[in-house]
């Protein structure tokens, strides 16, 4: 159930990658990567920007604010930016709504940063336990015997929970037996037909 | 490099967002140059900024104008295919984020769930659990337990004679008693404390000789400590004898 530790980073050499499976991971990440940082660049300072990306199998992937044909076309006609106050209206709702966006990103972003830190934390209890009780021990480091020890007392303790899930279900459903408390009871619930 | 977290909204000081730009502008020139060249592909960027009049670029205009004639070549499908601006970018984002966050409160539920199965399993009681949690902790226990029946049942296959030590063997096979005086060294709560040798698969099951001949010379591979020797020699041992004896 742990997480397998991965290699970190590491300097790599600004070359063709050789291994084409490390090539396309590599385009994958760093594409995506890429479209991330300059969709920063965009909203922190609020510029135009077009990317084409063409993958090593030959696919185009783009990214463009306000979008990419209005980039390209820009590009190629030389135009300056428009400026007439219907594009200004537009880019007025688009910004706004990106902003919005953003903040939604943001607040789950941090949320996942939140669980991730205490699913470490967590890890870490986990750790300390498994010295220090050889019961809680990975299951794969233990012994038959204590394999079937362990088994007996985790049965025995599903016994008690499925006991217990019960007994909470009766909880909920009026009890049938007494007279004198339950008609009451059914009368209030309104269970008497659906349930019994 | 600056490692302060940057609150990711338009840069209202002048200042500081020109040389934001500045920087950042940088490095996303650079990380599409790295991309184009490890990946041995085609790519350009075009900057429009206030502070320019004209397009900042990479490769160069000439490289832009070839790379951007490419793209107009595809079919129209292809280019809008993996086409996305700041919204639907964004909106990517957060769907991922999104399953990445259920991810992680499920497995953090699950961890949270087995700390709960522990203290249960030393006698702490199901009273303050919630339905929920009660449900969780189930399913949790039916886990654990696959993996146990599991284990055990790997385990049984590979060395079927040593899964029955004799309820009272003068001395005990080493490897159970090096696990007891394990246990008991570890200091084991009272709850889970059954004799270790108790099993009862021994009944039915042949011992070959060598086994009662091993047991019955105790003084020659013994030691506490050595666990995993014995099982060796034992496995060795017992691979001859079972390849003859039970699978013919």
């Amino acid at each position: 159930m742990a997480k397998k530790p991965s290699m970190g980073r590491q300097k790599i050499k600004i070359a063709k990658i050789k291994k084409k499976n490390h090539l396309q991971v590599t385009f994958s990440k760093r594409r995506s990567g890429l479209f991330k940082k300059a969709s920063e660049l965009c909203t922190l300072c609020g510029i135009d920007i077009a990317i084409v990306v063409f993958s090593p199998a030959g696919k185009v992937f783009s990214f463009g604010h306000p979008d990419v044909e209005c980039i390209v076309d820009r590009f190629f006609t030389r135009n300056p930016r428009p400026n007439s106050s219907a594009f200004q209206l537009v880019e007025a709702h688009q910004s706004a709504s990106i902003r919005e966006l953003n903040l939604q990103l943001t607040q789950l972003l941090n949320e996942l940063e939140d669980e991730k830190r205490r699913g470490e934390s967590l890890d870490l209890m986990r750790k300390d336990s498994q010295k220090r009780f050889w019961w809680e021990a990975p299951i794969e480091k233990l012994e038959l015997n204590e394999l079937e020890q362990l088994r007996d007392s985790m049965e025995e303790l599903k016994k008690k929970v499925t006991n217990q899930s019960n007994n909470i279900l009766l909880e909920i459903k009026p009890p049938r037996m007494n007279t004198a408390s339950s008609t009451t009871d059914i009368r209030s619930f309104g269970y008497c037909d659906g349930f019994f | 490099m600056t490692r302060k977290k940057v609150k990711l909204a338009f840069i209202t000081n002048d200042s500081a967002r020109k040389a934001t730009f500045k920087k950042r502008k940088k490095g996303l020139m650079k990380k599409v140059s790295e991309l184009s060249t490890l990946c041995g592909i085609d790519a350009c960027a075009i900057i429009y900024s206030p502070y320019e009049s004209q397009p900042e670029v990479w490769p160069n205009t000439l490289g832009v104008q070839r790379v951007l004639a490419q793209f107009k070549r595809m079919p129209e499908m292809e280019q809008s295919k993996k086409m996305v601006n700041q919204e639907s970018f964004i909106r990517q984002r957060i769907a991922k984020a999104s399953e990445q966050l259920k991810k992680q409160h499920k497995e953090n539920r699950e961890k949270e769930m087995t700390e709960v199965m522990y203290q249960c399993l030393t006698g702490k009681g199901l009273q303050n659990l919630i339905m929920a949690d009660i449900n969780d902790l189930g399913w949790v226990l039916d886990q654990n337990l696959k993996e146990i029946y599991k284990r055990i049942e790997s385990l049984k296959k590979m060395t079927p004679t040593q899964v029955a030590p004799p309820a009272a063997p003068p001395p005990p096979p080493p490897q159970v008693a090096a696990a007891t005086c394990e246990m008991l060294a570890r200091g084991v709560h009272g709850q889970e404390q059954k004799p270790a040798v108790e099993s009862g698969n021994v009944e039915g099951m042949q011992r070959p000789q060598w086994y009662t001949e091993w047991m019955n010379n105790p003084n020659e591979n013994l030691g506490f400590g050595h666990g995993d020797e014995m099982m060796m020699q034992f496995a060795d041992n017992h691979n001859a004898m079972w390849s003859s004896a039970f699978f013919p």
